[in-house]
């Protein structure tokens, strides 16, 4: 009945809390992107775009996203300036 | 004759590979085709208790490879069906005692002679599981509904695809239907979407299947057991009978104030 309680309340069976986890973790799985090859992706990301912009290199995040149909690459960086020319680097 | 070669593969350990071959190879004896199955889990040979035939073993796989004995003389003949064969592992040696290519010229062979052949793959992805897929064509994954067994299959369907063996069905073993209807326990439905395999057989969890292999007597002759009849059907859709998967578990709206109010 407790039980019963909490899902009242919004707490989501632990199926599909199984099922969503393992959505996640089969994305990471099948893609097989190690950590190391992430942290290179967002490292050439942040030099791509420092040629046309001054970014705040501690906030970006670069995140694999699972949705229904698809797998998305999402970086969220916070821009502090554009340049007006492109710098060449 | 051109036989079906069939590995039982699952990556994880403890989630039914034997008791699947031991079942499936049974039900299709029973329907008069003539079935060997073969351990390849060199070191922990275990297809042979869950038969029954522990007592009767001479000769092994790695006896036939290394050619210490003719293919015959290894091959145990069921105790109830005599159109049913077991080719024990090897228990005092490695997984490395045995080559792919062997195992590939060893499944053909006996393609010339059996309408199927099964291979018991062992746990794992190294090189018993390389050995246990080389001869096959088409690939059989078991999974519970857990998370662990589930990833395991996942990476297993990517190595076996990576390999190029492309006819994968899943079987979905150990369901508890009652907590899947309280939410407890992931669905059917959750678990194909989750590895976009297609279903051969949903096995219910139950107790008869502990009871049949402290026996050795498959649970597949029992017609009285749900488990039992979900391996026979599994066999009959392998053998490309039209047997409809009834996996709705329907939820009903009565379902759903039980599981709210009881659980």
């Amino acid at each position: 009945m407790l039980k019963a309680i909490r899902r009242f309340f919004g707490e989501k069976a632990s199926s599909q809390v199984a099922r969503q986890r393992m959505q996640v973790v089969l994305m990471h799985d099948r893609m097989d992107i190690a950590p190391d090859i992430m942290e290179a992706v967002k490292n050439d990301i942040i030099k791509v775009l420092s040629r046309y912009m001054e970014l705040d290199s501690q906030s970006i995040r670069v995140d694999l996203e699972q949705g229904k149909n698809y797998t998305a690459l999402i970086s969220n960086v916070q821009i502090k300036r554009v340049y007006r020319h492109s710098m060449s680097t | 004759m051109a036989g079906k070669t069939i590995v039982v593969t699952s990556g994880k350990g403890g989630v039914g590979k034997t008791t699947t071959v031991a079942n499936i190879g049974t039900a299709l004896a029973k329907r008069k085709y003539s079935v060997v199955m073969i351990d390849a889990d060199i070191g922990l040979r275990n297809l042979d208790v869950v038969m029954g035939l522990e007592n009767r073993i001479v000769y092994n796989l790695v006896d036939i490879i290394e050619g210490k004995c003719r293919k015959q003389q290894a091959m145990i003949r069921d105790r109830k069906f005599a159109n049913l064969f077991i080719i024990p592992a090897a228990q005092t040696r490695e997984k490395t005692a045995v080559k792919p290519e062997q195992m590939k010229e060893l499944c053909a062979e006996l393609a010339s002679e059996f309408d199927y052949i099964f291979i018991d793959c062992p746990a794992g992805i190294e090189q018993g599981f390389k050995n246990a897929i080389a001869g096959a064509e088409t690939a059989v994954v078991v999974t519970t509904p857990e998370v662990s067994a589930i990833r395991d299959a996942d990476r297993v369907i990517g190595l076996l695809e990576a390999d190029s063996l492309k006819d994968i069905h899943l079987i979905i073993n150990r369901l508890n239907h009652r907590m899947v209807k309280k939410g407890d326990m992931m669905s059917t439905e959750d678990i194909i979407s989750l590895l976009a395999v297609p279903l051969l057989g949903v096995v219910p969890e139950s107790d008869e299947v502990v009871v049949s292999t402290n026996r050795g007597t498959p649970l597949a002759l029992d017609r009285g057991s749900k488990a039992g009849l979900a391996f026979q059907q599994i066999a009959a859709r392998l053998n490309g009978d039209n047997v409809p998967l009834d996996t709705a578990q329907k939820v009903t709206l009565v379902d759903r104030v039980k599981r709210f109010i009881w659980s």
